[in-house]
């Protein structure tokens, strides 16, 4: 049995673990029905973009879950990188689409229009509604869509290594990190919805559905695209965490999360880690951000308000934290319930005296449910598939022995 | 040899003076007990040398380059080479015994190196799980493990991290007697090749380790030498044993 246990490697490669490749395969299978469907006809144009959308929720989820469930950083700013990746590619898209539409418009007059009178027409297209014409320096690189791509990971992962260096180097931890998380992604939605940000305050940018270059192509197949690309990020997303939540550093990770004074002691840097798992993140969820807002078509900054990175911990509490298909179950779950409750599809309940209308009722039953899910089923729905397959894992706040052990019944408590 | 030299070093909490111009020297290898009553400085003295808090003043200077450690932070402490055992076992018990090991193993501890780093030397850890006796356990979860076997699994990583000097704070504490002669042998048997200083309050314990003794009050050295001769010390007596 010895040399059987040693001769395992440490920890199964994620393309080997059943789990990922369960998730994995069901993808697959389901971007496969979605698109064998929609072009039956029977799902429409924008069902398959509300689905895309739930993959990038999903993918942002999980890499929420790898910061949280795993290394117990409980960021409720996770959001705001999300947003910047939108916009970065959102200013690509409406400079690209703009340029489109003005330009045909100069070339006609008598006179060609030189590189600055296009540069003003655009500018005025876009920025007429802050009552502006000039770009702001952040716009410098609008018109490469390779620079552009290359911002929604360097703004992200940028703003996360800043925010994450200061917080972490002071030992920030627990629900003061929390929060100031939350002042993070707050500060920057103040900001963006000022008219002199530079990237069209409460307007934010619209019109993302319209990919340039494509202009003929039918938004039915302009969704099924973004639905595969967004499958795919999900697929790879999901392949990284599985590998760097595998092995010695996973080990690290969790350990940090459970004990991160006793981790010092075993001469891991801990603040670095954080720093890995914290910017690491943020760059994919820029990531999910940026395949997104096409998809939406518009974004703005009540989109990284404060509330919207609560909703992701909570996606990712009802899925099961520390497990990476939870989270991305939590995620498509309550997101594609939350839009049918919402959006009309649950019937209102007349009870005589007092109709409950979803519409209003919706975020009481979430929360609810949130409450519960913590107090009875700290597992979330994930857990579910312990039942099935019958694996008994020790209670993580469990009792073990004459002392409580190094577990700890509240995240990031000292 | 000298390893490590504490020099004059003090710290205050809140006016209380807890460390007061402490100077301790190690060489390596060797065994030394550091005894004194509640209050006299223990805890807050290992503190101290493994970067947890940090002094008024005074030096603690580490190996052969003659390093000052003070302000350095606890993972490069621990990195230079002083491991830490505490009272409570404090392992991972979300994790198996082998992943506790293979963390603990030394290695290069930067995220990069952990990161592309995928194997966990097997030998050295098949080494390590026989000597702690938990080869039979290595896939179980540490929480799973009983309080001797926890003990035994936070000296395994102790181990692993192949420290040059060890701290280890009250090993006797809730210790059956076979076991305490079992952990003073394990102790001295450590003291072979490396420095261990060991934190206690039970003279029969320190006794039965045969080593220098270093006798702490008020955050002061009081006495120094073997354990015959500080009890003789008319000022432990006071203080200490007297009581």
């Amino acid at each position: 049995m010895t040399d059987a246990t040693l001769a395992l490697p440490s920890r199964t490669p994620p393309v080997r673990q059943t789990s990922t490749m369960v998730f994995l395969a069901s993808l697959a299978v389901f971007a496969v029905i979605v698109t064998i469907l929609a072009q039956q006809g029977v799902i429409s144009t924008s069902f398959v973009k509300t689905l895309g959308k739930t993959l990038c929720l999903c993918l942002a989820a999980v890499a929420m879950d790898v910061v949280w469930g795993y290394t117990g950083i409980l960021s409720l700013g996770h959001m705001a990188f999300f947003g910047l990746g939108g916009y970065a590619i959102g200013m690509w898209l409406m400079y690209a689409r703009t340029e489109a539409l003005v330009a045909p418009g100069l070339a006609a007059q008598p006179i060609p229009p030189t590189p600055s009178e296009l540069q003003d027409a655009i500018g005025s297209q876009i920025f007429g509604v802050v009552g502006s014409s000039d770009f702001p320096l952040i716009w410098m690189f609008a018109d490469s869509l390779f620079l552009q791509m290359a911002m929604v990971v360097l703004v992200p992962g940028v703003l996360a290594l800043v925010f994450g260096w200061l917080a972490f180097r002071s030992r920030v931890t627990g629900v003061y990190l929390s929060i100031l998380t939350q002042a993070m992604t707050l500060a920057l939605a103040l900001y963006l919805f000022q008219n002199d940000s530079g990237l069209r305050g409460n307007n934010g940018l619209s019109g993302l559905q319209n990919i340039p270059g494509f202009e003929d192509a039918p938004q039915s197949a302009i969704s099924l695209a973004f639905f595969w690309a967004s499958a795919v990020a999900l697929a790879l997303g999901y392949l990284l965490f599985a590998w760097v939540v595998s092995g010695k550093m996973g080990s690290v990770l969790r350990a940090v999360r459970d004990d991160e004074a006793r981790v010092r002691f075993l001469g891991y840097h801990v603040e670095s880690f954080k720093l890995f798992a914290f910017v690491l993140t943020a760059v994919v969820t820029g990531i999910a951000g940026a395949l997104y807002y096409p998809q939406a078509g518009i974004i703005n900054p009540a989109e990284i308000a404060p509330i919207a990175s609560i909703y992701l911990a909570v996606w990712v509490a009802i899925g099961g934290r520390g497990r990476l298909y939870g989270a991305a179950i939590g995620a498509a779950f309550v997101s594609l319930l939350s839009s049918w409750f919402t959006g009309g599809g649950a019937p209102d309940i007349d009870l005589g005296v007092y109709t409950v209308r979803w519409t209003d009722w919706w975020l009481v039953l979430l929360g609810l449910s949130f409450v519960a899910v913590t107090l009875f089923a700290p597992k979330g729905i994930g857990g579910l598939v312990d039942l099935l397959t019958e694996k008994r894992r020790p209670e993580r706040q469990g009792d073990y022995g004459p002392d409580k052990g190094a577990k700890r019944s509240e995240e990031g408590v000292e | 040899m000298r390893l490590l030299e504490v020099d004059g070093v003090s710290v205050t909490f809140d006016g209380f003076r807890a460390i007061n111009n402490l100077s301790l020297s190690m060489g390596e290898p060797e065994l030394r007990a550091v005894i004194g009553p509640n209050g006299a400085g223990k805890t807050t003295f290992m503190d101290i040398v493994t970067g947890k808090t940090r002094p008024d003043s005074g030096r603690v200077i580490w190996g052969e380059e003659n390093r000052n450690l003070i302000g350095l932070s606890e993972s490069s402490i621990a990195r230079a080479g002083i491991g830490r055992k505490f009272q409570k076992p404090t392992v991972f018990e979300d994790q198996t015994v082998r992943e506790n090991l293979a963390m603990a193993l030394k290695a290069r501890r930067d995220p990069f190196a952990v990161l592309f780093r995928r194997s966990d030397m097997p030998a050295r850890l098949a080494e390590l799980a026989e000597e702690i006796a938990l080869t039979e356990h290595l896939t179980r979860k540490a929480g799973e493990l009983s309080h001797g076997q926890k003990q035994w699994l936070e000296i395994g990583m102790l181990l692993a991290q192949e420290p040059r000097l060890l701290l280890v704070d009250e090993p006797a504490a809730g210790m059956t007697p076979a076991e305490r002669t079992h952990t003073a042998d394990l102790l001295k048997r450590l003291a072979q090749t490396r420095a261990v200083i060991v934190v206690e309050h039970d003279m029969e314990f320190v006794r039965r380790l045969e080593c220098k003794v270093t006798v702490l009050h008020e955050g002061r050295v009081l006495a120094e030498g073997s354990l015959d001769h500080v009890t003789k010390n008319q000022d432990v007596i006071d203080v200490y044993l007297g009581r």
